[in-house]
């Protein structure tokens, strides 16, 4: 399981956080395009300890991805998919590399920064739903809005507009444990896109749904998504889920491997 | 085989439990640590004021077998000559045992000095002697102004034989010359290090007691026995002294102080009822959390009883380390304690000397050690059981289903809700019951259906409050959302919730019901103070107010002084007050003489009954008496009936004339007027006389006048000049002494409860890893992570606090009317402390809040991807 590269050995072998380095060359999967990036990545890697073992889950991964795009990201479990995600949202700390999100370098941000970044710029929508159980599903999707401070008045508006955008309107006063699993997910896509963050991160929206509901997903995903101009990063086992994408990125021992644009030929990187 | 396996088992199950939960089972421990050590401290504490007492009455007793006593007014010496013929008499011995003041400079010491026949008794009664030649220093025992001095204070005092030290006793000071040193004879005790001893002889004249003893210690025929001996000796002695074996007077003061006993050792184990809470708590959850981890024991075949007494074993290991911990702490705490015990003990009921740290042999030591460890294993194991039988009932395919933590064990909140108020019935029920042999068994009975009613009624306002609490409709602000998540999942637990909502309860209620029953005794002795204690100087022999010491001649002054305190200017009358300790229907009771006329003229009697003056002069016309209020309940007397009193000139009636309240001591008291008690006991000592002034008269230059001119009379200490305002803070500092061991028992209690409510929330917490992960995900910060759990706490605290309310107002009244109406029969006027009920919820509040405070930190910190990942 050790190392997949020099680099990642030396890391594996100190399990120390490396400060970022600009190093030229190995470029893996950057995109050459010009435009506005909303995320960049550079030379990012992500070492657990393990029970004693060191484990990569993430070797120097360098990404840059457009305002707007939709990205799925797929390959087998252990592969690094989730590991990508929680970083980029902040979830988890990188063990080397640096993040930029939105034209600002993430190296050094604080805790209080990141929650700032998650409130304004960051949706996420999670395989398990993680619906507050306590609230309605109106409660949960007025929770981003609330946690920036926002007005009553606004907050019961976009409330209503997330709701009636998902088709929960009339499920609007239900708690989670009173709603189907699409139906749940649908709250949590509201909640998600409540606060029209820039960037959308949805970690296999469709893995605990069945087939028919799952399609239903991403397409509501896809929708909303191109209405809000929102940057989705998607990670999925489903194929059919990841069709949903312009790009799609395979992954593979924590690294990015491939990369298909969906209109063009794939690409080995 | 299987018992090897399983105990391999038991082993690495608690060596996770220990290492992954740190903190809860550190708290966990710690809680049962602080129940056991209270516990271990009192009951450390009580036996070694016993056992001290004990041991140094048998010390000082050698080979006595029977005591012949004159209680505080002494014997006539010449009793021993009668007693010698008695036959089954071998030997008597005279004694005298005072407390004399050793002073160098700014500091002084109050030694007990027993004056002993030495010739005939120098190697019998348990000590040797170190210094000069045996020849030289017999020669030098007769001389009056000699003295023995324990080694110990000899080192303490850095004086050796020859040198010459000051005693100050109660005739005045007197120079003795140091012609040995005591220690124990054996390494048992180390009694006689402390004492200092004179020749009979030398002692009556040293302490003005020529012709009269103390006691006579007489050693019986070995084939006679001893009771009988007792007979013969009762029938040629005076009434109204006692005769009896040296052991017996342990069980007087055992039994004297019984009931203060009691009630403090059941304060003690009000921490370990929280600390079960607590327990309860920790186990509660450990069994929730191993749902799965239970379901696959049983799938793998093993029984219902083995995954319960897994459980069970694990809290005994838990109860094992808290009673290891409580038992050590207990020892420190105990050396408080005895201190403040033996002062308590000594300023209600006999001098028995303040005790320094702890005297306890080491096999004591190790019982009480073993004791506070099963205390805390049983403790453990009896918190612990609703758990470990919920475990042991869990269905392995449910246990093995994915759910919430909790979804195995719904609680039947609506039956255990009955089940408390059919407590609360039987509460009430209770507190109408008698007591039993003088102790108030239904009364404490009563106190813990009330706790434990309450307790059960806990988890039906956690859920019912719920549903009132949360406003309908849409919250859409973000106080309101986070109000509503903390008191939904606080609800959601009912059973755990519930128990740390009984522990702040329990605490709380002891606290306000033990304030309650305090303030309201404190302001009933006040009155009384205030109506009773009318005279604007007291003036009392020097050793008056040290009330731990021995010995009477400290404690008396001569009656004819009080002609020279009437002549002095600015006093308008000079009052005689004379109390003495008797033995009534096997009762150890104050007889109080004084010149009642002149007390209904200046003062009064707080009397149940009718007016104060017109029952005193009735009293002091007719050679009636007047009874304390317990008196009259123990003896079931009461105003208008006669008590037989045994006085030195045989068995007397006399007519009860009132019954007053008095607050002085739980041992009765019987009021006389001086002239009837001199004509029967014939003793001219007062014990204080209090003394009235003129209109106007300076209080000052009336005791500048005082005191000279009782130095004119010389050969005395220089009495104690006590003003009122002096003498009622006094009293009241010794009221405030009385119940300080009350306050540090209850604050334990406190903090385990507090312990619990921490132990809750980081239960809670762990539990919400998810929840409170995914409010991070979208955006919450530290801050509003950290508001979530100290909604929660203060959801959990305000029903605790209401609870406690309720609970602390009935046990205010459990305490003054049953209680403490039932051990030692004072009446408690009631009154409502609201500043300091307020000041206890407020302490609850903020307990509450910091209790929450440490969880809501830890919580922030965690990490949110592991929190995702948690089922």
């Amino acid at each position: 399981m050790l190392g997949f590269c020099q680099g990642c050995a030396v890391l594996n072998r100190y399990a120390i956080r490396l400060p970022v380095r600009a190093k030229p060359g190995r470029q893996h999967g950057v995109v050459e395009d010009a435009g506005t990036r909303m995320v960049v990545l550079k030379r990012l890697s992500k070492i657990y300890a393990r029970g004693g073992a060191l484990v990569t889950a993430l070797c120097e991964v360098d990404l840059d991805i457009k305002e707007g795009d939709f990205c799925a990201f797929v390959g087998p479990s252990g592969c690094g998919k989730s590991t990508l995600l929680n970083l980029v949202a902040g979830l988890d700390q990188p063990t080397s590399g640096e993040i930029i999100l939105d034209g600002r370098s993430t190296v050094g941000f604080s805790n209080a920064e990141w929650t700032a970044m998650r409130r304004e710029t960051i949706g996420i929508v999670f395989q398990a739903f993680h619906l507050v159980p306590a609230l309605t599903a109106e409660e949960n999707v007025a929770l981003p809005l609330l946690l920036r401070g926002e007005g009553r008045r606004d907050v019961m508006k976009r409330v209503d507009e997330m709701l009636e955008m998902v088709g929960m309107s009339p499920r609007r006063s239900h708690r989670p444990g009173e709603l189907s699993g699409g139906e749940q997910q649908r709250v949590a896509i509201a909640r998600a896109l409540a606060h029209r963050p820039r960037l959308l991160l949805a970690d296999e929206p469709t893995g605990n749904l069945d087939s028919h509901q799952g399609a239903e997903i991403m397409t509501l995903l896809k929708t909303l998504a191109t209405a809000g101009k929102q940057t989705v990063l998607l990670v999925t086992h489903s194929r059919h889920a990841a069709q949903t994408a312009d790009y799609i990125w395979t992954m593979q021992d924590g690294r990015l491997v491939a990369r298909i644009e969906r209109t063009k030929e794939p690409v080995s990187l | 085989m299987a018992a090897v396996s399983f105990l391999k088992v038991l082993r690495l199950i608690l060596a996770a439990q220990v290492f992954q939960r740190p903190l809860r089972t550190g708290l966990t421990v710690i809680g049962v640590a602080l129940g056991v050590s209270a516990s271990v401290a009192v009951r450390t504490a009580n036996v070694d004021v016993l056992r001290s007492f004990e041991q140094a009455v048998l010390t000082v007793a050698g080979p006595t077998t029977l005591e012949i006593s004159g209680g505080e007014l002494g014997l006539d010496e010449r009793i021993i000559t009668a007693v010698r013929n008695v036959p089954g008499v071998r030997s008597s011995a005279p004694v005298i045992l005072q407390t004399a003041v050793i002073e160098r400079g700014d500091r002084q010491e109050a030694v007990q000095v027993l004056g002993l026949d030495l010739l005939a008794e120098v190697e019998s009664r348990g000590f040797r002697l170190t210094g000069q030649s045996a020849d030289r220093r017999l020669e030098a025992m007769l001389d009056p102004h000699t003295i023995l001095l324990g080694k110990g204070l000899a080192a303490e005092w850095g004086v050796s034989v020859g040198e010459t030290i000051d005693l100050q006793v109660g005739p005045g000071s007197v120079a003795c010359k140091i012609i040995g040193l005591l220690e124990d004879a054996t390494d048992r005790t180390a009694l006689w290090n402390r004492l200092a001893v004179m020749d009979i002889a030398a002692a009556q004249v040293v302490f003005g007691m020529v012709g009269r003893l103390d006691r006579i210690d007489l050693v019986t025929e070995k084939d006679r026995g001893v009771e009988e001996v007792a007979q013969a000796v009762r029938a040629v002695v005076p009434p109204t002294v006692t005769v009896e074996r040296p052991s017996s007077r342990t069980a007087q003061v055992d039994h004297m102080m019984r009931a203060f006993r009691l009630n403090v050792t059941v304060l003690s184990w009000v921490g370990l009822l929280v600390g079960m809470f607590l327990i309860y708590n920790t186990m509660a959850f450990a069994v929730a959390q191993r749902r799965r981890e239970i379901g696959i024991y049983r799938a793998i075949g093993m029984t219902q009883a083995r995954v319960a007494g897994l459980f069970l074993s694990e809290a005994a290991v838990l109860g094992l380390a808290g009673g290891l911990l409580g038992s050590a702490a207990g020892f420190l705490l105990a050396r408080e304690l005895v201190k403040l015990l033996s002062r308590t003990i000594s300023d209600l009921y006999v001098p028995i000397g303040v005790g320094n740290g702890l005297a306890l042999e080491s096999d004591w030591l190790w019982r009480l050690a073993s004791e506070g460890i099963f205390v805390g294993c049983a403790v453990s194991m009896i918190g612990s059981v609703g758990p470990s039988m919920n475990a042991a009932r869990t269905a392995p395919v449910r246990a093995l289903a994915p759910g919430d933590y909790e979804a195995g064990q719904r609680l039947r909140v609506g039956a255990l809700g009955m089940g408390g108020f059919i407590l609360l019935v039987l509460a009430g029920v209770l507190s109408m019951a008698d007591p039993v042999d003088g102790v108030p068994l239904a009364g404490y009975a009563s106190t813990l259906c009330l706790l434990a009613g309450l307790s059960c009624i806990a988890p039906i306002c956690v859920t019912s409050w719920r549903r009132g609490i949360r406003p309908p409709g849409f919250q859409s602000t973000m106080g309101g959302i986070m109000r509503a998540i903390a008191i939904d999942h606080a609800s959601r637990n009912p059973g755990r919730n519930g128990v740390s909502i009984s522990a702040l309860m329990v605490g709380l209620s002891i606290m306000i019901g033990v304030l309650v029953m305090i303030k309201s005794f404190r302001h009933t002795v006040e009155i009384w103070v205030s109506e009773t204690v009318m005279a604007d100087v007291i003036v009392a022999p020097s050793l008056w107010l040290r009330g731990t010491e021995a010995g009477s001649t400290g404690r008396s002054l001569p009656g004819s002084w009080a002609e020279v305190l009437s002549s002095i200017p600015g006093v308008a009358e000079v009052d005689t007050y004379r109390d003495v300790r008797v033995a009534v229907q096997g009762r150890r009771v104050a007889i109080v003489s004084r010149d009642l006329r002149i007390h209904a003229r200046m003062s009064r009697y707080w009397v149940r009954q009718g007016d104060s003056a017109s029952q005193l002069v009735r009293a002091a016309d007719i050679d009636g008496v007047l009874v304390s209020e317990i008196l009259a309940d123990q003896l079931r007397i009461q105003e208008g009936d006669s008590l037989e009193l045994v006085t030195p000139e045989g068995a007397r009636r006399f007519p009860v004339v009132a019954v007053f309240y008095d607050y002085a001591t739980d041992g009765g008291k019987i009021l006389m007027d001086r002239r009837l008690y001199q004509s029967l006991w014939r003793d001219d000592l007062v014990t204080v006389f209090p003394v009235y002034l003129d209109r106007g008269a300076d209080l000052d230059l009336v005791r500048e006048h005082m005191a000279a001119r009782l130095s004119d009379i010389g050969g005395r200490l220089p009495p104690l000049l006590i003003s009122n305002a002096e003498l009622r803070k006094e009293v009241l500092e010794i009221f405030d002494r009385t119940f300080l061991l009350t306050y540090v028992l209850e604050a334990i209690a406190v903090v385990i409860a507090m312990l619990g409510i921490v132990n809750t929330l980081v239960t809670s917490v762990l539990e919400r890893q998810r929840e409170l992960a995914t409010l991070r995900a979208i955006g919450a910060g530290d801050r509003q992570i950290g508001q979530l759990v100290l909604w929660e706490a203060a959801y959990l605290g305000l029903i605790g606090i209401g609870l406690g309310l309720v609970g602390g107002g009935a046990l205010a009244v459990l305490l003054i009317q049953v209680i403490n109406k039932q051990s030692f029969g004072w009446t408690i006027h009631t009154i409502v402390p609201l500043g300091g009920i307020l000041q206890a919820v407020g302490l609850a509040a903020a307990a509450t809040l910091v209790a929450g405070y440490v969880p809501s930190r830890w919580a922030a910190r965690q990490s949110i991807v592991e929190g995702l990942r948690e089922e």
